[in-house]
């Protein structure tokens, strides 16, 4: 690939008009020891208990932690707790607390900080936008300063996962005090960094934490994050070194950014699917045969490289790899020529005209429907696109009333099953109970098998018994076919060369335990 | 409000001719426009012909093999990144841009004339409401406004018309009324009324003519700024949807492959820049040909 | 004239409750549900409703009205749905930035639009005049996206002399500000040549030249002081356009400015951030437009004030 350059006249000309300006100082001094991370995503509030944004929450990852945490994988591992233990029939947890940690405040982190979060995030009168992951805690009760009991109202199996997840992160109950509801811009935990600064429009700071529990670390000295919407603003910034970290970079970039040297391009794995669902109560969509048309229809090979440079894995099960229990049952091989004969077996030899929706309104998203459009056209199906906007989405998705008379037929939408586990990767998108507006299962699909396995492997708490549950549910899906099976992009990123030990990990979040400046 | 006292110029033709000679023998003169409306004319041509000339599908035709590739004589401006070629787009585009350019610029521009033509003249109570309406319209945001008219219509490009058109109604609204103001206090204007011409004849005959120099000129650069505001609307994900040949939308979808695919956004620029320097001369030589006072410069 | 001033101020407020009441309607007309936005994809109806109980607009239409108005009466203009900050705050750290952009952008792209707009009426239909409105008609139909990335690439990356974001020194202005300024000098340019011409060709510039006044004191006095009224009104109706935020200058330069805050609201229904938004820019609108007339005046004498 060819760097951007300017032909020589107007390098000249260029040269010219801003005299003034040359003589200024290039370069862009930077505090030794900080860290800038040019995030895509702003930052709403700094409550994990009361946002759905990722930015958000891969902050939060520097100063707050939570019982359980996820590894680079996306493997759980313990945090704050040393172990647990689950009651036999999965309605009790005990967890185990680590011993001499403290919060940014001085105050001791124990089994009464424990209770105090869990409490708040559990209770309805709180009106918390994360109550659905917590609801199902009846109680927490401190047994001593180290142990703590969790009772639930219903077994859950991935309890463990909904409490790894970065919400679900524990705040000094001295600070939940003193702040109240101001607890959102005052963030005090226990992680490697404290907070120091918080101006909405410009950056967040954090300085490192001396009395973190883990001895030796951080090795930096400060963080700043600084919100960049438009990508290739993110780039450039890593580019000139006024950021040393970017986050996401645009795809179409990524190679010729490798050429150029200057910077570390990390493509790494990533759990957010890339999916189209196909209305099941609608025709021609209630035939299976032409489901599966579709999605031998589809050069998802081609998908990959068209729309992500490349940098994307075929989708080769209803569950991506790297989230717990995702078992392989493809990819679905492209067969254009299998996809006429199964649309003139079920009645639509000259194809059928549809629409196609894309819930996002990103470039990255217009290129996939468009790409998707084109490939139905070569087995005589005419989608027409509209792109929505998020009120648009929430409008025409999420909130309508009656599913016999929802608008959506095809949905390019993508999803990320942020607490590592194939229950929040199925339930919420492919049980009957998710149906909008409760939740996302825009195929409105329903087959007793799935819902049922799906409620029972939340009661199940053996590995192998689940698995087994799990392996039941996707097959079936994959069989049924709501959704053509796309692709999970990778996370492309930008790292400045002397910057080392921080990651953007398979769930979008930003791991920072061992980052390190040379 | 404002009233301007200045003298009146009194021209008196040397020889009796119909103002359609006399436009067309002034705009004659003028080469660059001449040029412009040559050009404007083929556009036109090839944007109603574009269907029957284009070498390929300007939205269903790809290549996965040539993504992104800079022009040869297979694909004369190139393939974009879907695998499109990036000539046959454009000619299809031309249709899409030019009316949507046109149209609004001109539903904004009659709509604010009225608007601007009645509240001038007749000052007063319905001087104070458009004013104020037009403060509002003013203030509000147009994506604010686009989405509304989204909400109420849907997604098409009929609503970027729509939208472009109100947004240019208010400047058009101001722009008139305060040229009306300037030349109702004319001596040949305050002359005709004296002898007991009507308000309409007065507003349709001795003032509208008037005001047409700046609304010609506001006209001409509004276009451009209609392509580009509809490119806009377009990213948002409002009006037109994609794989829509749409210039501005071409354009902003080219973003990300800027850097390293420039051709795929130098096209459509091209195309939009082309354009809006062809109706700006053309707005000039039509302003010039209308003007009465400039002849005797010459 | 305090007088005048004191009735055009006063004149304002039912404009501004027109736009109150139109807002608010408007946005609640919005399609899309600030609660499902705020509470995310992963949030059930149960916990929708819950958020839309804590962002209190489980209450009546009515009753969401006369609150806002209420409070607004005395100066509160509501917390923000997204961040619950004071709408006031979420403004107020955003508007300076803008201001400042503003400001820097119009301050040259005025002086330069005019003075390319006088040279190309006087030196009109000549080399001067096609060099100057080619250069204005190019910086109209120029899209400023593609523009801030061009200068981004080329002066910050690959050059190195200037900044990317920020607004921290005055190296920071430099990109943006021609970035933003560009479209306006060239509708500074058109405009002031355009007006330019008809004055030019009155009889009392012709008078002036006829009684042996030098050419610069012809362009400098009689015709500059008359042909400036309808260029100050555009001048007003740019500033106004600018002040609201430019959207995607801002998001290219992560400008902290207004129009990505707008951005921002609209995405999120953040129905009183946007409310504040859009009653800041009336304000704005008509009190450019009152120093507008009032600059009439200073520039023409013999325009009164009733």
């Amino acid at each position: 690939m060819k760097n951007f350059v300017l032909p020589r006249g107007w390098r000249t000309l260029c040269l010219g008009s801003i005299l003034a300006v040359s003589l200024a100082a290039p370069g862009v001094a930077l505090a030794a020891g900080d860290v800038v991370f040019a995030v895509g995503q702003a930052f709403e509030t700094l409550d994990p208990y009361n946002t759905n944004s990722t930015g958000t929450q891969s902050a939060g990852r520097a100063y707050y932690e939570g019982l359980y945490g996820f590894n680079q994988d996306l493997v759980l591992v313990p945090l704050l707790a040393e172990s647990h233990e689950v009651s036999s029939d999965g309605l009790v947890y005990t967890f185990k607390l680590r011993q001499g940690v403290k919060f940014h405040d001085g105050t001791d982190f124990n089994a009464d900080a424990v209770k105090v979060n869990f409490d708040r995030a559990s209770n309805r009168d709180n009106r918390l936008a994360r109550y659905n992951q917590f609801n199902r805690i009846a109680k927490t009760e401190v047994v001593d300063p180290t142990t703590v009991k969790v009772t639930l109202t219903e077994p859950f199996s991935p309890f463990i996962n909904a409490i790894g997840h970065p919400s679900a992160m524990m705040i000094s109950p001295a600070a939940l005090q003193k702040f109240g509801k101001d607890i959102g811009f005052n963030p005090v935990g226990t992680g490697p960094f404290q907070f120091v600064e918080w101006k909405q429009t410009d950056y967040l700071k954090v300085k490192k934490f001396d009395g973190y529990w883990r001895k030796g670390y951080p090795k930096v000295d400060t963080l700043t994050f600084r919100p960049v919407p438009d990508a290739n603003t993110r780039t450039a910034m890593v580019q000139t070194g006024e950021a040393h970290f970017g986050f996401p970079v645009p795809f179409e970039r990524a190679q010729q950014l490798k050429d150029e040297g200057k910077v570390d391009v990390i493509d790494a794995p990533s759990i957010s699917v890339r999916y189209v669902s196909m209305n099941v109560l609608q025709k021609p969509f209630d035939d299976v045969r032409v489901r599966h048309a579709i999605n031998y229809a589809v050069n998802k090979e081609a998908f990959g490289k068209v729309v992500y440079a490349g940098h994307a894995q075929l989708m080769d099960g209803v569950v991506p790899k790297g989230v717990d229990f995702a078992h392989v049952s493809g990819p679905w091989p492209y067969n254009p020529a299998k996809a006429r004969e199964l649309l003139k077996e079920a009645g639509y030899p000259n194809g059928f005209e549809t629409s196609l929706w894309s819930a996002y309104n990103d470039s990255t998203s217009a290129k996939s429907v468009q790409f998707l459009q084109q490939q139905l056209a070569q087995v005589g199906i005419k989608a027409s696109l509209e792109i929505l906007e998020p009120g648009q989405r929430v409008q025409r998705v999420s909130q309508a009333p009656d599913p016999k008379q929802a608008g959506v037929r095809m949905l390019y939408a993508t999803w990320s099953a942020s607490t590592g586990e194939a229950d929040w990767a199925l339930r919420p998108l492919l049980a009957s109970e998710a149906w909008p507006p409760q939740l996302n299962n825009t195929a409105y699909y329903k087959n007793d098998v799935v819902d049922a396995n799906i409620a029972k492997a939340l009661r199940v708490t053996k590995r192998e018994e689940k698995a087994e549950i799990y392996k039941i549910v996707q097959e079936q899906i994959w069989k049924d076919a709501p959704w053509v099976f796309l692709n999970t992009a990778n996370n492309v990123y930008l790292r400045n060369k002397k910057l080392s030990g921080v990651y953007v990990m398979p769930d979008n979040g930003l791991s920072y335990a061992d980052i390190e400046m040379k | 409000m404002t009233a301007m006292d200045t003298p009146v110029s009194t021209s008196s033709p040397k020889r009796v001719r119909t103002p359609l000679n006399e436009f067309w023998r002034k705009f004659r003169k003028q080469r660059m426009a001449m040029a412009a409306s040559v050009f404007i004319v083929l556009l036109i041509l090839a944007a109603v012909l574009a269907p029957w000339i284009v070498p390929y599908d300007a939205e269903y035709s790809f290549d996965y093999d040539a993504l992104n590739t800079p022009p040869s004589a297979a694909h004369w401006f190139g393939v974009d990144a879907l695998g499109r070629d990036i000539y046959s787009r454009i000619l299809m585009g031309a249709r899409i841009s030019l009316t949507a350019g046109l149209l609004s610029v001109l539903l904004g521009a009659v709509v604010g004339t009225v608007f601007g033509l009645l509240a001038g003249y007749y000052e007063g109570w319905w001087d104070r409401i458009t004013m104020r309406l037009s403060d509002v319209l003013f203030a509000f945001p147009g994506m604010l406004l686009a989405i509304g008219i989204v909400a109420i219509m849907g997604s098409s490009i009929v609503n970027v018309v729509v939208a472009v058109a109100i947004f240019s109604i208010p400047t058009f609204a101001r722009l008139v009324r305060a040229t009306t103001l300037g030349l109702k206090h004319r001596t040949y204007v305050e002359a005709v009324s004296s002898i007991g011409a009507s308000d309409f004849t007065i507003i349709w005959r001795h003032i509208l003519p008037g005001t047409i120099s700046p609304i010609v000129v506001y006209a001409t650069m509004r276009i451009g700024t209609s392509i580009l505001t509809a490119a806009s609307l377009s990213f948002l994900g409002m009006g037109a949807q994609p794989p829509m040949p749409e210039w501005g939308a071409m354009l902003n979808e080219a973003r990300a492959d800027m850097v390293t695919a420039p051709h795929i956004a130098l096209f459509p620029a091209l195309a939009i820049f082309l354009t809006v320097l062809a109706f700006n001369l053309l707005g000039d030589g039509l302003r010039d040909a209308l003007d009465p006072k400039v002849d005797q410069l010459r | 004239m305090p007088s005048y001033l004191l009735k055009r101020l006063l004149g304002m407020l039912p404009t501004l409750m027109i736009v109150v009441l139109v807002v608010f309607l408007f946005v609640h007309m919005m399609p899309g549900d600030p609660a499902r936005l705020a509470a995310g994809p992963d949030a059930n109806l149960e916990t929708v409703e819950l958020v839309r109980k804590q962002l209190g607009l489980d209450r009546p239409l009515p009753e969401q009205f006369l609150t806002y108005v209420l409070n607004l009466a005395q100066g509160n203009m509501g917390v923000s749905l997204r961040t619950k900050l004071p709408v006031t705050t979420e403004i107020s750290t955003r508007f300076m930035p803008t201001m400042l952009l503003t400001l820097t952008s119009m301050a040259w792209s005025v002086v330069l639009g005019m003075l390319v707009g006088i040279m190309s009426a006087v030196f009109r239909n000549r080399w001067p005049d096609r060099a100057g409105m080619t250069a204005a008609v190019s910086g109209i139909s120029f899209p400023n996206f593609a523009l801030g990335m061009l200068l981004m690439q080329i002066f910050s990356v690959n050059l190195g002399w200037l900044p990317t974001v920020g607004a921290d020194s005055w190296r920071h202005y430099i990109l943006p500000s021609i970035t933003l300024g560009t479209a306006v000098a060239a509708v500074m340019a058109r405009f002031t040549r355009s007006s330019f011409i008809d004055v030019i060709h009155e009889d009392y510039v012709r008078t002036a030249r006829a009684k042996g006044a030098s050419e610069p004191s012809v362009v400098g006095h009689h015709a500059l002081r008359n042909a400036l009224i309808p260029v100050v009104t555009m001048m007003g109706l740019q500033f106004g356009f600018l002040l609201g935020g430019s959207i995607v200058v801002e998001t290219v330069f992560n400008w902290p400015g207004l129009g990505r805050l707008l951005v921002d609201a609209v995405n999120m229904r953040d129905y009183p951030v946007i409310q504040g938004l859009v009653l800041l820019f009336s304000l704005e609108f008509i009190l450019i437009n009152l120093i507008v007339d009032v600059l009439y005046g200073l520039i023409n004498p013999t325009i009164r004030y009733k």
